[in-house]
């Protein structure tokens, strides 16, 4: 596959996060959107006439809302400039962080912001999810996204204690991040000593999916101010450098299970790393990269993932959570801002990893900042059935030779 | 017994039938046990059946029949209740565990208006502090006294006012001699500073005591201004709109989902081929996907097959074409058919009584539904064949 | 046409087809209202950037396909209609799905509120050609992906972009039950407004302003029956006299039931690549040279409904990035006009004809004389996600002398107009030159 080659490079120069919570009954959709913008706008040091483009997505049948950025121009401040809106699902975030990014290399427009919200509140949200699937089929048989074909995977793989211990124990390290993070929704204080009592007593929701390994439903609004290298430089002191992105889409159908691993497809997740890790010389990612943003919808899916997206084999996986090597200061820090299973404001919960991910390689998000420099972070969306979106965010430019050879 | 968030357990029970919303409960016909651990907890039965509910203090360890029993400690019911904690979080986290029917627990919001702790936010402290600003000094003319005020329980204390000259003073504590000494609990004594506790009943009842010399109480009234609460600090009261929306859908089956639909009129379950890759849909694809071709021929494949994936689920969700929330627990599977190969599978239920002795490799077959119209209910479910 | 099947056909009532299923769609919803709609308002917006863009490299439609648009194709699901456009390209300019080389991007264009489905484009995966591939939803009138495909290209990301967009405006029971819902669920949505209503109130405003009449909106939709009559892919295609218009029962006053656009089904994919790609797919490339779109404000009483704000703003930007003086230059123009109205309304702002000068505009042929929508338009039935996308498809088709019986003699550049939301509060001006 070709290597795109960046006509401009793109910096995240502001990022705005509401505060994420079960109830926003304070404000309406566009309050709560425009709290999001207005905070990037602060952080850019930037007013709304900065700004050339808009970029706008979240998942319509939640809160049952046809196209609402055409509602949302009295928050988002595209009235009088340029504005498009996105939508993929669950990688929504990602898809305007994607799209925000190619808006700004292609040289159309100098300074755009992108926006993912979601009031999940407002509706019902595995009935939102389960009018995903074909209203002939799937429909009737989905139960939003709630399976536990993974756990029994990993069960299958790796026993079912250690299995189910070493999820219990990625929950734990979530909840423990996010006692750090004051935009968190669900922060419980959980401790390790817990475990054995999660793993028993948490109610299931299918199978060995128990409640405490799902993510929340949440309200919120995130928004991430993008410019062209010439102003990024000019008007922040330090950019994040968006460095390359990828998206991959899998088919409808659930094709993937089988009575022998051996014929399962590909996993949409490893091959978007693999992929996007080729075309830019990164052969071994937990080396690489210093904080990685996964959008991890249950502690199961995040710990399989893990293997996945890092391109690990084996149990390589299982051994950082159960070393702690993915805590806030260990080798390689799994989403320090507590992950989707600590708040999960659906359109906008990409972009959150997105914002959060720009946020440590500032070396600006408090109390959860991964100590040592965060120089090299990824952050991914997930969404539809099994996509995936891949962003990597750089602190440096320097990248840019040694990908312009390999 | 112990009070958190300005309530007690009791306190929530005592008011419990008196929220009770008749309305909403036509039809339910429930038992909630509720066992209340550690300090100020406690046990109680709500039960709500013909419109109507009867809330009973548990002695004993045996609730009886139930259908949902709900634990937690006293400061996470209470918090809850008031909304300092947020439920689904408790509930989460494991600090509220529910046994039973969940669905109950879901309704019982609307069954029962929120209970509101009784004057919340001021406590005797407060009220105490503000005595001086209160105070007539011209109604004190020729006044000697020391007056004990003995205010027991949470946001209480002791102190002592001495009058002398027209002037006061506060002491913290109990002076040794009290001219008259007043002995009631903190919060009773707001309540009779708000005019929600009458102080006759009060003293009938035991719950107020005045000891000394009588004339000089007689007088207490008098020395202070009426004690007027603050507005309570709140937002104002935001409207929530519940609203349904339903938009009428006709979906086209077309040529290929039309054709395998047929077939299950016909119980028969046809898969589409891959010219290319041989692979074969269920249901039936205008293409593969991986060849990026037009799907070619029709197959039939089953009736019969293994389990592959066995999902079981017992969260209580809706389905969004009927609005019905579906019975707990209930399974769906992904099954390879006879005919297929690989991850060639096809999702359906699985028998309801078959939930938990099926496993992945059992073999099922479909239990036909009587009226066939050219829908995933033509199959109810795929029994185990035994 | 009887009264009664004109009505059906605009409010998409008629009875389920056969072979069709009906299910609906529905869920509790609970909003809040929050302070109140409107707390956040709109400042005086920075006034627009008018020329100086340079493209850094030139980018081409090196293909078009479009269904036949019909106003119920009940024979079809959303996926058969795109797989039949998809096919077509395929054919036409011999792309692959090659990792290396073929289409690795699709951008599709569709809704879910018009698709019932949340993520809608996850049903269109596989018939897109996107598995294991980047798939990206335009979730807003399809001429916006071309411009979303034109950013993909420039900014390096990829050199090849397959846009699908599709839209079954027949499968809900009524188009203006989704529109509504496009409103905020506090104010504007239990007044009843819809995309429909929105428009009447602007073809109200714009009648009072500029003096047209019922009569010379008639012969707007007599002018696209004429040209639809020779485009062979238009829904509505039976020729219609002013008089024949003027008949037509109030649809929602001042808008009669021909004045606006027939309920429609339908689907479209176009290629787009970089210069360097383009002689592998085509020998008739369409070039991209310039394009800007805008958001009007959303509270219809904060707008001058029939005035010029955000359309004249995307020209402005547009004309100064094709290098283009105004109008005049254009060898056809496609105005997505999705009422009547609205086509002279917006000549007046691209600069087709003077201010408050259209209704005369129509009276003296200058539809016509300025070759405005030789397809038929919007009027002749689009379906709305789709309303630009098909200007922008048949503007393209113009430019590469495909267009058959409706073909422009000798045309060179075009402008192709999209809008969406109501009473066009977002606005996209499109310049393709062969």
């Amino acid at each position: 596959m070709k290597k795109p080659k960046k006509n401009r490079n793109v910096g995240i120069i502001g990022v705005g996060q509401t505060i994420y919570s079960s109830h926003r009954e304070d404000v309406n959709q566009a309050e709560m959107v425009h709290e999001a913008v207005a905070l990037a706008l602060k952080d850019a040091g930037l007013t709304r006439d900065d700004i050339d483009c808009v970029v706008h997505g979240n998942m319509e049948l939640f809160e049952m809302v046809h196209q609402p950025d055409i509602w949302h121009t009295i928050a988002t401040g595209a009235y009088g400039k340029s504005a498009f809106r996105l939508t993929t699902g669950g990688t929504t975030g990602t898809t305007v962080v994607c799209a925000a990014d190619n808006l700004v290399a292609s040289g159309l427009y100098d300074i755009v912001v992108a926006i993912g919200f979601e009031k999940l509140q407002e509706g019902h949200t595995t009935g939102g999810i389960t009018n995903m699937a074909d209203p002939l089929w799937g429909r009737h048989l989905q139960t939003g996204a709630l399976t536990d074909a993974t756990a029994q995977a990993m069960i299958r793989e790796f026993g079912e204690e250690r299995a189910l211990r070493a999820a219990m124990r990625m929950r734990v390290q979530m909840d423990k991040h996010a006692c750090l993070n004051p935009n968190s929704h669900r922060s419980f204080g959980l401790d390790y000593s817990q475990i054995d009592d999660l793993m028993k007593n948490s109610p299931r929701l299918v199978g060995e999916l128990r409640l405490i390994h799902m993510c929340s439903q949440s309200d919120g609004a995130c928004a991430v101010i993008f410019a062209g290298e010439e102003k990024a430089k000019k008007l922040s002191d330090k950019p994040v450098w968006v460095r390359d992105h990828i998206t991959v889409h899998r088919e409808e159908t659930f094709t993937m299970y089988s009575l022998d691993p051996a014929d399962r497809d590909p996993s949409s997740h490893r091959i978007a790393a693999q992929r996007l890790f080729e075309r830019n010389g990164i052969t071994n990612p937990v080396e690489y990269f210093d904080v990685f943003e996964m959008y991890d919808p249950s502690a199961w899916w995040g710990l399989d993932w893990l293997r996945d997206f890092m391109l690990l084999d084996g149990d390589e996986h299982l051994k950082m959570v159960e070393n702690d090597e993915i805590l806030i200061g260990g080798k390689m820090v799994m989403n320090p801002s507590g992950g989707v299973v600590a708040a999960n404001p659906i359109g906008a919960t990409a972009i959150v990893r997105v914002a959060e991910a720009a946020l440590q390689v500032r070396g600006d998000a408090g109390r959860h900042q991964a100590p040592g420099g965060v120089r090299h972070a990824l952050a991914s969306g997930f969404g539809g059935t099994y996509w995936t979106v891949l962003v990597m965010l750089e602190k440096d430019l320097d990248w840019q030779e040694v990908s312009a050879d390999g | 017994m112990a009070e958190f968030f300005g309530a007690t357990v009791e306190d929530v029970f005592k008011t419990q039938d008196a929220r009770f919303r008749a309305e909403d409960a036509k039809g339910v016909d429930a038992v909630v046990a509720y066992d209340i651990t550690g300090e100020g907890g406690g046990r109680w039965r709500v039960t709500v059946r013909d419109s109507r509910a009867v809330t009973e203090k548990v002695t004993g360890s045996d609730f009886g029949a139930f259908t949902t029993k709900i634990t937690t400690d006293a400061e996470t019911f209470i918090g809850v209740t008031v909304g300092k904690i947020d439920g689904t979080a408790a509930f989460t986290s494991g600090r509220v565990k529910i046994e039973g029917d969940m669905k109950i627990v879901a309704l019982l919001p609307r069954l029962f208006t929120k209970y509101s702790p009784p004057s919340r936010g001021v406590s005797a402290r407060d009220i105490i502090a503000t005595f001086p600003e209160r105070f007539r000094p011209e109604a004190a003319k020729g006044l000697d006294a020391a007056i004990g005020y003995n205010l027991a329980g949470e946001g209480g204390g002791q102190w002592t006012a001495v009058v002398k000259d027209g002037r006061l003073e506060m002491r913290e504590g109990l002076a040794e001699n009290l001219t008259v000494n007043q002995t009631v609990g903190a919060r009773d004594y707001v309540d009779l500073m708000l005019g929600k506790l009458d102080p006759m009943v009060a003293i009938g009842a035991g719950r107020l005591r005045i000891t000394g010399d009588m004339e000089v109480a007689k007088v207490l009234p008098k020395l202070f201004r009426k004690y007027e609460p603050k507005e309570v600090e709140r937002g104002p009261e935001l409207i929530v709109l519940k609203k349904t929306i339903s938009v009428g859908m006709r979906f086209s089956t077309g040529p290929v989902m039309g054709r395998f639909l047929e077939g299950l009129k016909g119980r028969k379950i046809f898969a589409n081929v891959c010219p290319s890759c041989g692979r074969r849909q269920l249901p039936p694809r205008e293409v593969c996907a991986v060849c990026r071709c037009r799907a070619g021929e029709f197959v039939e494949v089953g009736p019969e097959g293994v389990l592959v994936n066995v999902e079981i689920c017992y969260y209580a969700s809706p389905d969004p074409l009927t609005g019905e929330t579906r019975e707990t627990p209930y399974g769906t599977s992904n099954i390879l058919l006879d005919g297929c190969r690989g991850t060639e599978t096809f999702w359906h239920y699985i028998k309801r009584e078959d939930l938990f002795d099926v496993k992945r490799g059992s073999r099922v077959r479909p239990v036909w539904a009587e009226s066939r119209t050219g829908s995933v209910h033509d199959i109810k479910y795929f029994e185990m064949v035994r | 046409m009887t009264e009664g099947s004109v009505w059906r056909l605009y409010n998409g009532i008629d009875p389920p087809a056969a072979g069709g299923f009906k299910y609906t769609c529905q869920s509790g919803r609970e909003t809040e209202t929050g302070p109140g709609p409107g707390a956040v308002t709109a400042a005086k917006p920075a006034p627009i950037r008018k020329g100086g863009w340079k493209m850094i490299k030139r980018v081409a439609i090196c293909g078009v396909a479009q269904t036949r648009y019909e106003s119920n194709k009940w024979h079809q699901r959303m996926q058969g209609m795109a797989l039949e456009v998809v096919e077509a390209i395929r054919e036409q300019t011999g792309v692959t799905y090659s990792e290396d080389g073929g289409i690795n991007t699709v951008v599709t264009c569709s809704d879910d509120v018009f698709d019932a489905r949340t993520i809608s484009d996850n049903a269109m995966t596989d018939v897109v050609g996107a598995h294991y591939r980047c798939e990206e939803k335009v979730a807003m009138d399809g001429i916006n992906a071309i411009a979303y495909a034109l950013a993909i290209v420039l900014s390096g990301h990829d050199d090849l972009v397959l846009i699908v967009g599709h839209c079954k405006e027949s499968q809900s029971e009524s188009r203006n039950t989704c529109t509504n819902l496009a409103f905020d669920p506090f104010y504007c949505r239990p007044l009843g407004l819809d995309y429909l209503s929105a428009a009447a109130l602007q073809a109200r405003a714009y009648m009072e302003r500029s003096g047209v009449t019922d009569r010379q909106l008639a012969e707007v939709v007599s002018h696209a029956r004429r040209n639809a009559a020779r485009n062979p892919l238009a829904n509505a295609r039976q020729p219609l006299t002013a008089e024949e218009v003027m008949k037509s029962p109030m649809l929602c006053d001042p808008i009669r039931a021909l004045h606006a656009y027939p309920v429609s089904d339908g689907a479209i994919a176009v290629l787009v690549a970089a210069e360097e790609r383009c002689k592998e797919f085509t020998d008739r490339p369409v070039w991209i040279t310039g394009f800007a779109n805008c958001m009007d404000s959303y509270f219809l009483g904060d707008r001058d409904l029939a005035g010029d704000f955000s359309l004249r703003r995307a020209a402005e930007k547009a004309y100064g990035m094709a290098g283009v003086t105004g109008a005049g230059v254009f060898d056809l123009v496609e105005i997505d006009a999705q009422y009547a109205h609205q086509a002279p309304m917006w000549a007046e702002v691209l600069g087709l004809c003077p201010e408050n000068g259209g209704g005369a505009w129509v009276d003296s042929g200058g539809l016509d004389a300025a070759n405005v929508n030789p397809s038929g338009g919007t009027l002749a039935g689009n379906p709305q996600m789709l309303s630009g996308l098909s200007r922008a498809a048949e503007a393209a088709v113009q430019l590469r002398g495909e267009a058959g019986g409706r073909q422009v003699k000798g045309a060179k550049r075009a402008l192709a107009h999209g809008t969406c939301g109501p009473a066009g509060q977002h606005q996209a001006v499109l310049i393709l030159e062969s």
